[in-house]
């Protein structure tokens, strides 16, 4: 299954999205605090509704905190997704919340459509009848899900990941979280993988990164004494049998990209990855959206991300219907494709290469104030 | 020359696919290479290459550029470009693509692409413009695979598709045949010769 289109109401930074045109590849570019972890985060949210709908709300702080400061007060949060399925299957979820003081999120709306026939149209006579039922998401309860199982499946198999090295390095910051998008258990998960798919994932990344770093000889993973797990690499160096570094050691670059490609690998749904070039050398990143695209092509599965990047925006092989740029404004961010833009396809037309045409339009007008910060 | 004893060349080029091209030539001269600058598309390399040509005067250097439809000819654009260069530094245009190079080795290709050789074009220098006509080649693959990485995806505005860049290095880095493709391509050809010519002055042991 993929997303083919998604449209958020009162959402966080954009009052009303529109129609969003969702490709298998998408980048979302834009200034700091326009809106692409939040946008990233509207998938996150259809994966926790798969599990809870409160605990969705809750993670996220509340309604209040999730409503658009740009929307009226009170008015309902909408997310709205189109898919398509195997077999050309249309898939409809339409969810819409809100909450009064002092009481539990409640559903406004909760419906789905399957090829355009109507599967599910709440509130029901049901939940009129007993309003509590309005706590709860259909989309999360097996007993009446069924007709659209398929929906809840895959929403859970989204996946979002944003390394962070300190935590790979310091699991005990992030215990009891599994799937830990900031790489928490980032080792855990590793260990889980049954033996061989992790010998041949590991080879397959110690093979990639071979490219970036060329000393790295072996990668494997390792249990100390106290059985806690760790990747080491074997460097080569110049004792004669090289030496054994673990993750304590390795470079922020290093752990990156190997969660980025162990992900890469791991799982058949939409993959969510927040800004990918951090701490990555140019020649690398610029190599990332071929990556990603052949891994795509052979997976199927989706890939999503936020970037500030030149080098991975100037890859030729990038459409302009693969770029969202978000445009913050007095009524919320607004969000268009690239292609939907006249002046930039004027400058590409015209030869320049797709990140010089964008990056400025989402450049902050007044950065240059800041050099200025530290002056009385 | 370098610490390792081998005769290292710097590289300025267009984009990642030059890059791959432009490694393979040094490595068939017996050269190897050095650090590849530029990839930042045609204008960035033009704006900068006074300082390549500056760098070309203490180490080799080689420059590597599409002549597209920028000129009449290879040689009325590298005057344009750079009146007077460095002895070390070999200069050359592409007519009119890179591409055009890689399709000048009609044989591999055909088998990479998946496609009929007779299909490739014949003279591919005379191509107006040889990256949309790989692109075109790639649609008629037998292989859903290449359709999909190099074949232009509709709706995208882009000429080409979305891994059509690494599957080029691919073929430019496991099974293009430079001396090969020499034979159908006069600027590449002249590029080999000028490497070659490079290469033996650096071997001299006079220097």
């Amino acid at each position: 299954m993929r997303f083919r289109k998604l449209r958020l109401k009162n959402w966080k930074n954009f009052e009303d999205t529109g129609e969003v045109e969702i490709p298998d590849r998408l980048f979302l570019v834009g200034p700091n605090a326009s809106g692409k972890s939040n946008f990233l985060d509207a998938f996150r949210f259809l994966h926790d509704l798969a599990a809870s709908f409160q605990e969705a709300v809750a993670r996220r702080g509340g309604v209040g905190a999730l409503r658009c400061l740009a929307a009226r007060r009170d008015s309902d949060i909408e997310l709205r997704a189109e898919l398509e399925g195997q077999e050309g299957k249309r898939w409809t979820y339409e969810v819409a919340f809100n909450q009064d003081k002092q009481r539990p999120p409640l559903l406004k709306r909760e419906f789905v459509a399957l090829n355009g026939q109507t599967l599910l149209d709440r509130p029901n006579d049901d939940d009129r009848a007993d309003p509590d039922r309005l706590t709860q998401t259909y989309l999360e309860q097996v007993n009446v899900n069924r007709e659209f199982r398929d929906l809840a499946t895959f929403f859970a198999s989204i996946r979002y990941l944003h390394i962070v090295p300190q935590l790979v390095r310091e699991p005990d910051r992030s215990v009891g979280r599994t799937h830990d998008p900031f790489g928490g258990d980032f080792l855990e998960q590793v260990a889980k993988t049954p033996e061989r798919t992790r010998q041949s994932r590991l080879g397959r990344i110690k093979a990639a990164l071979q490219v970036a770093i060329p000393q790295l000889q072996e990668i494997e993973l390792w249990r100390d004494a106290r059985g806690t797990p760790h990747l080491r690499g074997k460097y080569e160096h110049w004792r004669a049998r090289g030496a054994w570094q673990t993750e304590g050691q390795f470079s922020d670059g290093t752990l990156r990209l190997m969660g980025i490609l162990w992900a890469v690998m791991d799982g058949q749904g939409p993959l969510l990855l927040e800004e990918p070039e951090l701490s990555l050398h140019p020649g690398v990143v610029r190599v990332l959206p071929q990556m990603l695209a052949r891994a795509q092509r052979r997976t199927g599965r989706q890939v999503f991300l936020s970037t500030h990047s030149p080098d991975l925006l100037n890859d030729e092989g990038i459409g302009l219907d693969e770029v969202l740029l978000l445009i913050p404004g007095r009524e919320g961010t607004e969000v268009r494709t690239a292609g939907s833009q006249q002046d930039i396809c004027a400058l590409l037309a015209g030869g320049l290469p797709l990140a010089d045409a964008i990056i400025p339009m989402t450049a902050p007008g007044q950065a240059a104030q800041l050099a200025l910060f530290a002056d009385k | 020359m370098s610490m390792l004893n081998q005769l290292v060349i710097s590289a300025a080029v267009e984009g990642s696919v030059d890059e791959a091209v432009i490694r393979r030539l040094i490595g068939h001269v017996g050269l190897t290479p050095g650090p590849i600058y530029g990839k930042k598309g045609k204008d960035d390399l033009r704006k900068k290459i006074r300082a390549y040509n500056l760098a070309a005067q203490h180490a080799p250097w080689v420059i590597l550029v599409d002549l597209d439809n920028d000129a009449d000819c290879a040689l009325a654009l590298r005057q344009a470009w750079l009146s007077n260069p460095a002895p070390n530094l070999c200069f050359r245009v592409a007519v009119r693509q890179v591409e055009a190079w890689l399709m000048a080795d009609r044989e591999t290709l055909a088998k990479f692409l998946g496609i009929p050789q007779d299909k490739i074009p014949n003279n591919p220098e005379g191509l107006p413009n040889a990256k949309r006509e790989m692109a075109k080649l790639a649609q008629a693959s037998r292989s859903r695979e290449i359709r999909d990485d190099m074949a232009r995806r509709p709706g995208s505005g882009c000429a080409v598709g979305p891994a059509y860049p690494s599957r080029l290095i691919e073929y430019a880095q496991k099974h293009w045949r430079p001396a090969v493709a020499a034979q159908r391509a006069d600027s590449l050809r002249r590029a080999i010769a000028c490497l070659k010519q490079l290469s033996a002055c650096l071997k001299q042991p006079s220097r």
